[in-house]
């Protein structure tokens, strides 16, 4: 073989780690460098969370900092333009920060609250969160509430732990694999790696969604359910399973509520709510000693056997049941059984029935055990860990509904009954899960000038008294989070800022700062109103939102809104932190987290928004940020991620702590740990040891280092609540006789007697239920692609070349039938506007199902697309036909969010479908052109990256000349 | 030698992650720069090695989604190297199809010749471009041996991508192969694709026994059902103490 | 497959002239033209090789990088389009020997020799021509003996047309070389509608064999990209079934009915009508091009099927 070239000069490159940003799932990158340029990006392969691996988007990292549309410097809107002319001029970073830091002093000297500071998809909501807390305004909220809080708050109020990022499905023993509604999520890479695992093992994997594409083409089942009904047919499951007495008595028992006592007092106040003794304890019944006693005590008692079904009464004559008698009662109802449901849902009554049997099989006939001793939270040692390999994993296609907090939780239900909430080959809680239920936070409500929040905007209620409403029941918060219309709304309502802003509804505010998130366009819904919103003026001719500052690294659509632009760095720009006291990158069996840091020179005037947080909380002299003499603490973001401390020891990075780098998880400030964490490829990783590793919410151990590294407040059991006694609470409310605040208004009660049942259930989707379902036949979802990142990767040259337009996708026999031939353009009308795209007929779609890729359409002119870019001419937005609103005229105006979590409710949609008439083509509506920022480059026509003159492999010239056919070299050989 | 790829239809999600990362890998590579025209304008369009591209197999609700990755199949009667006048094409020993880009005069031929649509005409650089391989990684003596592999094969988050020597029996895709019944695509046509792609596998099945398909026998509904119940506790559960979840 | 202008030009006009040529050589020793003169002879075979030349130059306008053309005479070995630079390079100084031969000494045997030579050697290089496509397995519509006949056939056709038509301008009796040329209009035709008879019948890898999947329908649902490709545009080109169809019938007309409805007025006519001749020879031309232009354009490459195409 003739002497290899020698294709790249590695002395004239450089690898440095760093952690991915093109999405959320935030996975370990080592970055090729060469002369400055990028040479080629590639998974880190020691990393906890990709393991080497990378998807299409970070391997588009290079054309995301090619990106032309890269804001360049600060800019102000133009004096005497219209917000949303796009008409910007640049200002110095200098006088923007005091020209902001003035209004804001102004603002937070007086009524802080008229500060809203809300995040889009931002990895850094510890951050933001106690900049809020600092600044005093508890108007304050990322993105989960139109994302995902569904997941996470059914989750954290049920198993406590959740699907979302907080937990994983155990993909080393899981034999049987069950995915509802998921087509990318924010593991993107770890579900990838995982769904291999599983199918070289021949673990089964049934796939519930009512499109089948990505992964559920890999399903070895697939079951094409209608839109909003997930609840229903996991309540189905329910029903078969106690049919034939398919439970883990032990794990009920054991982990669960379901031995404990509810009241059976109808009409009054206690009805529904736990039976306690007088130190407030919990009763079970006691088999043996036929007493109600307390279920902790019970259950640290050996001899204890606390009754699973029952009636009883208690001394004082309250009549109460078992927790698992109401399960009982409930779904063992022929509403429930897979016949009663089969239509609803779009799935056979047999194939309900064999699903749920098949969990049960594998669940209890085919058990696995993990042979290290642990103990429990009662200090019994167990020999091993018995695991019931039943996985399930759901997000968006449950959450985005309005049923989706039930749903998710009759989900949970399953997992409970089958004994598969963290146990070998089940779902696995991610460290700092699983956490008590509800984690002992409750969301801030009093607020002062120049005085930081007690406690953290958000939290988790545990009844009415919690709510962020003042005596009049009015909410507290812009958003309406914490209200009688969202009272579990964990995550804040990000989708009805704008809306509620403008129409003083609760008040007014003056300044709106948005980070990271696309609010003018592909995150909003209604975007067309919100646009006007934007840019809507009272009667004094000023803007109903006085001044929109916008932290945005690229020139999106909200750029366009904005008065003041911040323009951030890219991630591979700036140093950066992904702490466990926020969305955690932990692996279920390892505790971790991670850094950013500049893998490429700034070569634009923009600052990393972290820093700027940092500086201009210094400027409004936080409390947390300056000394008593009014001087900075900190020299700036590093530092303060370095130094601070949230609790003694514990700060924003768990690794390398301690004087000497030596303490993990907890210890001193260490003046080294930037350094640390880059030596360690920029991650941190703390492996539990084996015995911590399942039953966490139950496992002493584990629940001791988990509350002696700060994930949980007491290291007490964490018992899942299968019914749950803050739900009922409010229903109590609703039904005006809860001991303590209740909604005056008639359609707040009603909203909380119809949607919070303690015991998961189910009810069809808000939207379904108002308008008419034989016009408005289909219901319109959206999936993900798994190549680009909500509305960022459009300006990504090669993400883009894979998709620039969208379709709406229809089962074809469906299409065929209705006469829409492949490829017509039709229009898509909802209650609340109509669009114009094109059709697709396709086979794995459910039949009363249209759907589309996500965020695809574009304004013309955003992103540093030319005018004639299909994405802003043949792209749509399914949003344009998404009211934030619902559509019953109540008189009042309702958010069209889950009412308990006030989770947005993208996918209830409902829509007609008409094929347009002959020479109507092309999307519609198309909106106004954008200006480019000022000094934005011009895009160019041809693209040739490349980091060195490419080392061509010469073939020799005799033997191009003497070769003969391609057998005879093979036959050298 | 016979370097090629092995794709697994059962595991590929069709995500395009070593589509991007063969692009990203390349721009940069022997053959590289891969030029994109008009790319942030009406009709993007670049030289890609490796395209992604999903099909539908029989209709609803029987239809499967099969996603389908193409890149050169590196084949050993390679019909666009004895097709090439210049001399530009070639195959060399160890199976990789490569063009010699100093030799090319960019007629198309080649890629007329190739049936999989492997090869793309570099209009900036005027010549033919198409997956190498990563012969510039695999031979780079200066990278760690993990790191010897294709970039499609090291990033594929679903290791539906194995790279290595059919003609080695023991080769990890030589036994993949084997063990899945690995298929070439268009044999018929006699160009002796190397690449190999796994058919899905067969579909697991759960047996449900008649134990775990027994309903509950009792009379009364519901309310009988959870009486039975309440009656049978005894024996279902055992004190706390007992058993323990996990030892028997 | 996407027409390039540049490679029907080529085909279709060094076709003409190698026909040309060829019946040019044969002129004499098969009695076409029994009377025709060395100057009418060097004189045409000057406009011959204009022709060729013509095509050969054009066919360099499609290479995307023509400064490695000259590499293109080195893998004779295996490649048809080498050998047909090598063959199309060679035929040069033996048709200007030819040529000058015919024009120093006039009709030798060793003028003759030569010319048969040059014919034999045009046939070859013409072949070679063929046999670029019809040696592609890729596309079944190419992939057929017939080719290589038909681009021969027709390039006789035209070739005989123009050689009639020069015999007109120079007032020539027609030997044999009206019927020849009607033998090879009637074959042209026949032979192209044997091979529009072939090309219709379904045969080759489908959707299903493409892709291994052969038990159900297969339907494609993205191709993963959104707008063009190297290969969409090259090898994705569609044309709609009714202007192939009236296509097929121009190329009848123009290539067939036109220059029979001229050879029977030459036929009957005792003397050649310069006027009918010339337009008989420049509708065969056209013929040719659209034929020539149906050739790409009916020919469906197989990769098409992974593209969508249910079918080649
Ligand atoms: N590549 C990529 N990855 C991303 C993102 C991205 O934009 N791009 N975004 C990130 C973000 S912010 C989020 S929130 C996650 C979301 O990740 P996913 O949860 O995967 O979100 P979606 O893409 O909305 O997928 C929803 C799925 O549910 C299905 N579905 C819709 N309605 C129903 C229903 O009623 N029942 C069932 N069973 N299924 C239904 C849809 O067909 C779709 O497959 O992804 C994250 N990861
Ligand atoms: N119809 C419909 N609408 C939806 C959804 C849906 O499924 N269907 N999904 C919803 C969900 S779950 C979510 S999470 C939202 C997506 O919510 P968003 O967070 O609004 O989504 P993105 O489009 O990713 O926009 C984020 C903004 O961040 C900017 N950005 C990118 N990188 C940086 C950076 O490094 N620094 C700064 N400062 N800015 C940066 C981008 O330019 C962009 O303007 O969309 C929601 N909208
Ligand atoms: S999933 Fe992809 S885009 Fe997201 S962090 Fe990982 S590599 Fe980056
Ligand atoms: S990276 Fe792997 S899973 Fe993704 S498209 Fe390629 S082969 Fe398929
Ligand atoms: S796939 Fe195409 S380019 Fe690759 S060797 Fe085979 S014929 Fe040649
Ligand atoms: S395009 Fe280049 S490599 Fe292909 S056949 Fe022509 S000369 Fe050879
Ligand atoms: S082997 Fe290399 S060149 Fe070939 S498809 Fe994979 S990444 Fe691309
Ligand atoms: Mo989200």
């Amino acid at each position: 073989m003739a002497a290899r070239p020698q294709f790249e000069n590695h002395d004239q490159q450089e690898v440095k780690s760093t952690t991915c940003y093109m999405c959320a799932c935030r996975c370990g990158i080592d970055v090729t460098l060469e002369g400055g340029e990028i040479r080629f990006i590639q998974g880190n392969p020691d990393h906890p969370v990709n393991k080497g691996v990378l998807c299409a988007k970070g391997n588009a990292g290079i054309m995301k900092q090619k990106s032309p549309a890269k804001l360049r410097q600060p800019m102000i809107r133009k004096a005497g333009t219209e917000r949303g002319a796009g008409e910007f001029e640049p200002i110095s970073w200098e006088d923007a920060l005091e020209l902001l830091t003035g209004r804001l002093r102004k603002i937070r000297a007086t009524d802080p609250k008229r500060l809203a500071f809300f995040t889009g998809r931002d990895q850094m909501q510890a951050l933001t969160g106690l900049w809020a807390t600092q600044f005093g305004t508890i108007n304050w909220a990322a993105h989960g509430g139109f994302c995902s809080v569904n997941m996470a708050a059914g989750g954290l109020y049920t198993t406590g732990q959740s699907f979302w990022e907080f937990g994983d499905p155990d993909w080393d023993h899981a034999k049987y694999f069950m995915m509802w509604g998921v087509a990318e999520d924010h593991a993107s890479n770890p579900i990838k790696i995982g769904l291999e695992k599983l199918k070289s093992r021949g673990a089964k994997f049934v796939a519930i969604n009512p499109v089948r594409t990505g992964y559920q083409a890999i399903a070895d089942e697939w079951v094409g359910i209608r839109p909003g009904t997930d609840g229903l047919l996991a309540l189905a499951f329910v029903h078969v399973l106690l049919k034939t007495e398919n439970f883990d008595w032990d794990y009920l028992i054991r982990y669960t509520n379901s031995s404990q006592l509810v009241i059976d007092a109808p009409g009054t106040s206690s009805h529904g709510l736990m039976l306690r003794d007088e130190a407030g304890e919990i009763l079970t019944h006691d088999m043996e000693s036929d007493a109600l006693v307390a279920w902790d005590a019970a259950t640290r008692s050996d001899t204890a056997r606390p009754s699973l079904f029952g009636e009883f009464e208690s001394a004082d004559g309250v009549r109460v049941k078992t927790v698992m008698t109401l399960v009982a009662e409930k779904y063992l109802s022929d509403d429930y059984a897979p016949a009663a449901v089969a239509e609803r849902c779009g799935v056979e009554a047999v194939t309900i029935e064999r699903l749920a049997l098949e969990m049960a099989e594998v669940a209890f006939k085919e058990s696995i055990t993990i042979e290290t001793p642990w103990t429990d939270w009662t200090g019994r040692r167990h020999e091993r860990f018995i695991g019931r390999p039943v996985a399930m994993h759901a997000m968006r296609g449950v959450s985005a509904h309005s049923n989706g907090f039930q749903s998710c939780r009759a989900i949970h239900l399953v997992q409970m009954l089958l004994g598969a909430v963290d146990a070998p080959g089940s779902h696995l809680a991610k460290p700092p899960y699983p956490k008590h239920i509800a984690p002992p936070i409750k969301p801030a409500r009093e607020m002062a000038p120049n005085t930081p929040l007690k406690s953290p905007p958000l939290g988790f209620p545990m009844g009415p008294e919690d709510l962020a409403i003042d005596a009049d029941g009015k909410p507290l918060r812009i958003d309406k989070a914490y209200s009688w219309e969202a009272p579990i709304a964990a995550h804040g309502l990000m989708h009805m800022v704008i809306t509620n802003a403008v129409n003083a509804d609760p008040y007014e505010i003056d300044t709106l700062i948005l980070f990271m998130a696309n609010m003018g366009w592909n995150s909003s819904m209604n975007t067309g109103e919100v646009q006007e919103m934007l840019r809507m003026k009272d009667e004094h001719g000023d803007y109903r939102i006085p001044f929109i500052v916008t932290s945005d690294a690229f020139h999106s659509e909200m750029v366009n809104f904005s008065d003041l632009v911040l323009p951030d760095t890219t991630y591979l720009e700036r140093f950066d932190t992904i702490s466990m006291l926020d969305r955690p990158i932990s692996e279920p069996h390892a505790a971790c987290d991670a850094i950013r840091q500049p893998i490429v020179d700034i070569d634009r005037d923009v600052r990393s928004w972290q820093e700027v947080l940092i500086d201009i909380g210094t400027r409004l002299g936080f409390p947390a940020l300056v000394k008593e003499d009014g001087s900075a603490k900190f020299t700036g973001y590093q530092d303060f991620i370095t130094r601070w401390e949230k609790a003694p020891g514990i700060g924003f990075l768990a690794g390398w702590r301690g004087e000497d780098g030596e303490s993990h998880m907890r210890g001193a400030p260490n003046t080294d740990q930037w350094q640390r964490y880059i030596d360690n490829g920029c991650f941190f990783e703390h492996k539990l040891p084996p015995e911590q590793r399942y039953y966490r919410f139950a496992n002493r151990d584990y629940l001791a280092w988990a509350k002696s590294v700060g994930f949980n407040a007491e290291d007490g059991p964490i018992v899942m609540e299968i019914y749950s006694e803050t739900l009922q609470k409010f229903r109590l409310a609703g039904q005006g006789i809860y001991d303590g605040p209740c909604p005056t208004d008639p359609e707040d009660r009603q909203r909380l007697i119809d949607h919070f049942d303690p015991l998961p259930d189910w009810y069809v989707p808000l939207e379904e239920q108002q308008v008419d379902n034989s016009t408005y036949r289909f219901h319109a979802v959206n999936q993900r692609p798994m190549f680009m990142y909500h509305s960022w990767d459009s300006q990504n040259a090669w993400l883009r070349q894979i998709m620039t337009k969208n379709y709406l996708y229809m089962n074809r026999a469906r299409g065929v039938s209705m006469g829409i031939p492949d490829l017509s353009w039709v229009w898509v009308e909802s209650h609340h506007g109509k669009i114009r795209c094109q059709i697709k007929l396709m086979e794995g779609c459910n039949p009363d199902t249209v759907w589309t890729w996500n965020a695809i359409g574009k304004q013309k002119g955003t992103w540093g697309l030319s005018k004639d870019a299909p994405e802003s001419n043949e792209g749509f937005l399914m949003n344009h036909l998404i009211s934030e609103l619902l559509p019953a005229d109540q008189g009042k105006s309702i958010t069209n969010s889950d009412p308990v979590t006030g989770q947005a409710a993208w996918y209830d949609l409902k829509v007609a479908i008409t094929l347009a008439a002959p020479g109507e083509t092309g999307v519609w509506p198309v909106f106004e052109e954008v200006q480019p920022p000022p000094g934005q480059p011009t895009s160019p026509d041809v693209l040739r990256y490349h980091t060195h003159v490419a080392v061509n492999i010469e073939r020799p010239f005799k033997d191009a000349l003497t070769e003969g056919s391609l057998n005879s070299r093979r036959n050298q050989r | 030698m016979k370097l090629g790829l092995v794709i697994d239809l059962d595991t590929c999600v069709g995500c395009h992650a070593c589509a991007v990362a063969c692009k990203q890998w390349n721009a940069s590579g022997t053959t590289g720069p891969l030029s994109d025209t008009d790319p942030y304008g009406a009709e993007p369009s670049g030289v890609w090695f490796n395209r992604i591209r999903n099909y539908e197999v029989d209709t609803h609700p029987d239809s499967k989604t099969v996603n389908v990755p193409m890149s050169c199949m590196h084949c050993e009667e390679a019909a666009c190297v004895t097709v090439c006048p210049t001399g530009a094409s070639w195959k060399r020993e160890d199976g990789i199809v490569l063009v010699d880009q100093s030799k090319c005069m960019g007629c198309n031929l080649c890629a007329w010749a190739c049936p999989y649509g492997a090869r793309e005409l570099d209009e900036e650089s005027g010549v033919m471009k198409k997956c190498t391989l990563c012969v510039d990684r695999i031979d780079d003596q200066s990278l760690p041996e993990s790191q010897r592999q294709p970039a499609c094969v090291l990033t594929c988050p679903t290791s539906a991508r194995l790279f290595g020597d059919f003609d080695d029996p023991d080769s990890e895709v030589s036994r993949a192969v084997a063990e899945r019944g690995g298929v070439a695509q268009m044999p018929e046509l006699g160009y002796a694709p190397v690449n190999r792609y796994l058919p899905p596998r067969d579909k697991p099945q759960v047996e449900v026994s008649d134990d775990t398909r027994a309903e509950a026998q009792s009379t009364g509904g519901a309310a009988g059902l959870i009486g039975k119940w309440m009656k049978r506790q005894r024996d279902a559960f055992d004190r706390l103490g007992s058993r323990d979840g996990g030892d028997a | 497959m996407h027409p390039a202008l540049s490679v029907i030009f080529f085909t279709v006009t060094a076709g003409s002239g190698y026909g040309l040529l060829i019946l040019l050589a044969l002129a004499r020793p098969l009695g076409l033209l029994p009377k025709i003169s060395p100057d009418q002879i060097v004189f045409t075979g000057i406009f011959g090789l204009v022709l060729v030349t013509a095509g050969l130059l054009s066919s360099t306008l499609h290479l995307a990088n023509p400064k490695n053309a000259w590499r293109s005479f080195t893998r004779f070995r295996t490649s048809w389009l080498s050998r047909e630079a090598v063959f199309a390079v060679a035929f040069y100084p033996l048709s200007l020997a030819w040529l000058i031969t015919e024009w120093a000494t006039g009709n030798t045997f060793m003028s003759g020799l030569l010319g048969v030579l040059s014919a034999v050697l045009a046939v070859v290089v013409f072949v070679c021509t063929a046999m670029i496509y019809a040696s592609l397995k890729t596309i079944r519509q190419w992939h057929s003996r017939l080719v290589p006949v038909l681009f021969v056939l027709l390039a006789l056709v035209v070739g005989a047309l123009l050689l009639m038509a020069m015999a007109a301008i120079n007032d020539l009796p027609l030997g044999r070389l009206g019927m020849v040329t009607l033998v090879l209009v009637i074959l042209a035709a026949v032979f192209k509608a044997m091979y529009f008879v072939n090309i219709g019948k379904p045969a080759g890898p489908t959707i299903n064999s493409a892709l291994n999947f052969t038990q159900a329908s297969v339907r494609l649902l993205d191709v993963g990209h959104s707008g063009g490709t190297f290969h969409t545009r090259e090898f994705g080109h569609q044309v709609a079934r009714a202007r192939l169809y009236w296509a097929r019938i121009l190329f009848f007309v123009l290539l067939c009915a036109l220059p029979l409805l001229v050879l029977l007025l030459v036929f009957t006519s005792s003397s050649t009508t310069l006027f009918w001749v010339v337009l008989a020879a420049v509708s065969a031309y056209a013929g040719v091009f659209v034929e020539r232009w149906l050739f790409f354009a009916e020919a469906r490459h197989v990769v098409n099927l992974y593209h969508g195409a249910q079918q080649t």
